[in-house]
């Protein structure tokens, strides 16, 4: 499955991103909802005013219509006024009016003809008055009895009977429409606060089966890290107690054959001497084998200093202390600037001690040899070292068991040694998280290289 | 006076006994060689008690000390000397096969006057020890007795 191979990370970054995406729709529906409420709020409160102005609208023309009836019957003033006062009052009816249903284009156009009717009513009222004024009673007896403008009257009050019916018919629809939006809204809120509750679940037990399995990995590492150290710990005392008890017999059997030497020296002939001093030879050998044996495990346990090497500086020293070995030799040597790197300075100088030492025993044979050392791909990150000369190299086959401990490619009549000093180079280039390899062809000479981190670090 | 003084050598091991006292020999010291074969035993002699009640009052010239050693070892008597007000300014040097650094640590902290790590090769052990024992028996010149050992 796909989603398996999600590191721990990109799953709990995948489930928060769910809850926030899951967060934002319910966020979006939820304001969308409450928005059609609000404004539904507001519309409502538009048709209480309408439904209130329309009433009464209603009422003043039916006043409208009744005063100036009872004028044109009384010629009383007050009627007039009171007449008169509709009159006045009717252009701000429409002007509310038009104001209330802006959005109803319906409700416009029965506004529309409601002014009108208004107008024809008020109008053939304003002209019955006249009438009344000018020529007395008898003029508009018959106006004065069925009403100037009865009929108007009549298509108003339907007027305004559709529109209260057509806006308390919105009000209603607004109703169920606010409540399905509420309904939604609260239906919708619980789907998403349980959805996100699982996805948080489903979170919370990646996190803390994460904190589970590391808790017991850092157990582990630390069991392990016990473990290592209580074997170390044995490692120290073997090797101490071989670099103690070991010597001791190598020493007696070097003593004991130089005693016997001395002893029998009147009568010892040339075949016994040769035994004798092959016996102390050995021992010595064996000797040298402990104590490289020795440096070498303490090269793995040693703490590690971190400080920059000057590695021009180590060469240097290196060659001065070589100068014996150097006496009676033709060497070219080429030597690159180079540059300092982070290390121990000690176990530097035993790598490049071993590695120059090499070239110059293994380029012993040549009448000139050549040794060059020098730098290739220098970066940031790393920088590898080499060591070339120009001896009697080894077989590419042989390469694997180049840096083992005791390992050696030529007979000890050919060149001396016991095979440690590689496997100390690869050791302490390891510790330094290096790595080092080697090319060569078979007596055309040998290239050693050494990677090492441009920043240190011990292993 | 020097010549009166005895050399004391501690060490366990027959072989290594013989070997340096024929070392020792050559140079005509070795009649002067006190041999202990472990570390109670080198006690028993600077304290004068056990086998060595009898003996002639005075401190070593040297003593000559084996880190690895049955029943006290080495650094425990080096310890012991050198907590001692009447055994301190006796030298003592630490000639063992032990080249350890924490060996060489502990013995110089403790205040062993030299150490010496036994050659595997006869004729470097043979010149080591003859030196040992023609510097610190012979040339140099040991504290003076003013305090009377104990016991």
């Amino acid at each position: 499955m796909w989603f398996q191979r999600l590191t721990i990370e990109h799953r709990v970054l995948a489930g928060f991103s769910l809850v926030f995406v899951g967060i934002l729709i319910v966020s979006a529906v939820s304001y969308h909802n409450m928005n059609i409420l609000l404004m539904n709020r507001g519309l409502d409160g538009r048709s209480q005013d309408l439904i209130q102005l329309l009433n009464n609208v209603d009422v003043a023309m039916s006043e409208a219509e009744d005063t100036h009836r009872r004028y044109l019957v009384t010629g009383e003033a007050s009627y007039l006024e009171a007449y008169k006062r509709v009159v006045k009052q009717k252009p701000t009816f429409t002007a509310y009016l038009g104001d209330l249903i802006r959005e109803s284009p319906e409700q416009q156009q029965r506004v529309a003809l409601l002014d009108r009717m208004m107008d024809r009513q008020l109008n053939a009222e304003s002209k019955a008055i006249a009438q009344f004024q000018e020529g007395g009673f008898r003029a508009i007896k018959k106006i004065a009895f069925e009403g100037a403008g009865k009929r108007e009257l009549g298509v108003i009050h339907q007027i305004i009977a559709d529109m209260d019916v057509h806006e308390r018919q919105a009000v209603g629809r607004r109703v169920v429409e606010s409540a399905a939006g509420t309904k939604t809204t609260i239906v919708l809120l619980g789907i998403g606060a349980l959805l996100q509750l699982v996805l948080l679940a489903w979170v919370y037990y990646l996190i803390r089966h994460d904190i589970t399995e590391r808790r017991r990995v850092a157990g582990e590492l630390q069991r392990r890290g016990e473990l290592l150290e209580s074997a170390n710990k044995e490692l120290e005392a073997f090797s101490y107690s071989v670099s103690h008890d070991l010597r001791a017999p190598l020493r007696h059997i070097d003593g004991y054959a130089a005693l016997l030497r001395k002893a029998v020296e009147h009568s010892l002939n040339d075949k016994a001497a040769r035994y004798l001093q092959t016996i102390s030879d050995s021992a010595k050998q064996m000797g040298q084998l402990i104590d490289d044996l020795l440096v070498f495990s303490r090269m793995g346990r040693q703490e590690m200093l971190h400080t920059t090497v000057n590695l021009d500086q180590l060469i240097k020293n290196i060659l001065v202390d070589l100068r014996l070995d150097l006496q009676g030799r033709e060497i070219s040597w080429t030597i690159a600037v180079l540059p300092e790197v982070q290390g121990d300075p000690a176990m530097l100088r035993q790598v490049f001690m071993n590695l120059i030492a090499n070239a110059v025993k293994f380029t012993s044979t040549r009448p000139i040899a050549t040794i060059e050392i020098g730098v290739e791909h220098p970066s940031f990150t790393e920088i590898v070292l080499f060591i070339r000369d120009n001896g009697v190299g080894f077989d590419m086959q042989y390469a694997p068991k180049l840096f083992g401990v005791f390992q050696r490619l030529h007979r000890a009549d050919e060149f001396e040694g016991t095979g440690i000093g590689l496997a100390n180079v690869r050791r302490i280039v390891h510790r330094h998280g290096g790595r080092t390899w080697a090319e060569s062809v078979p007596d055309k000479g040998a290239t050693f290289y050494v990677l090492l981190p441009m920043r240190g670090r011990d292993s | 006076m020097t010549a009166a003084k005895p050399i004391l050598l501690a060490e366990d091991n027959p072989r290594d006994a013989e070997l340096a006292l024929a070392a020792m020999e050559a140079e005509h010291i070795s009649e002067k060689v006190v041999l202990c074969h472990d570390g109670a035993e080198v006690l028993d002699y600077l304290y004068c008690r056990g086998q060595f009640k009898s003996r002639l009052k005075g401190n070593p010239a040297v003593v000559f000390l084996d880190l690895k050693m049955p029943k006290v070892n080495g650094l425990e008597v080096l310890r012991t000397i050198k907590t001692d007000a009447n055994l301190r300014p006796i030298p003592v040097v630490m000639l063992t096969s032990s080249r350890e650094e924490r060996d060489l640590a502990e013995s110089y902290a403790l205040g062993a006057n030299a150490y010496v790590v036994k050659p595997v090769e006869f004729h470097k052990f043979l010149s080591a020890v003859k030196e040992l024992g023609t510097f610190w028996g012979v040339i140099n010149e040991p504290p003076p007795e003013n305090c009377r050992s104990t016991h």
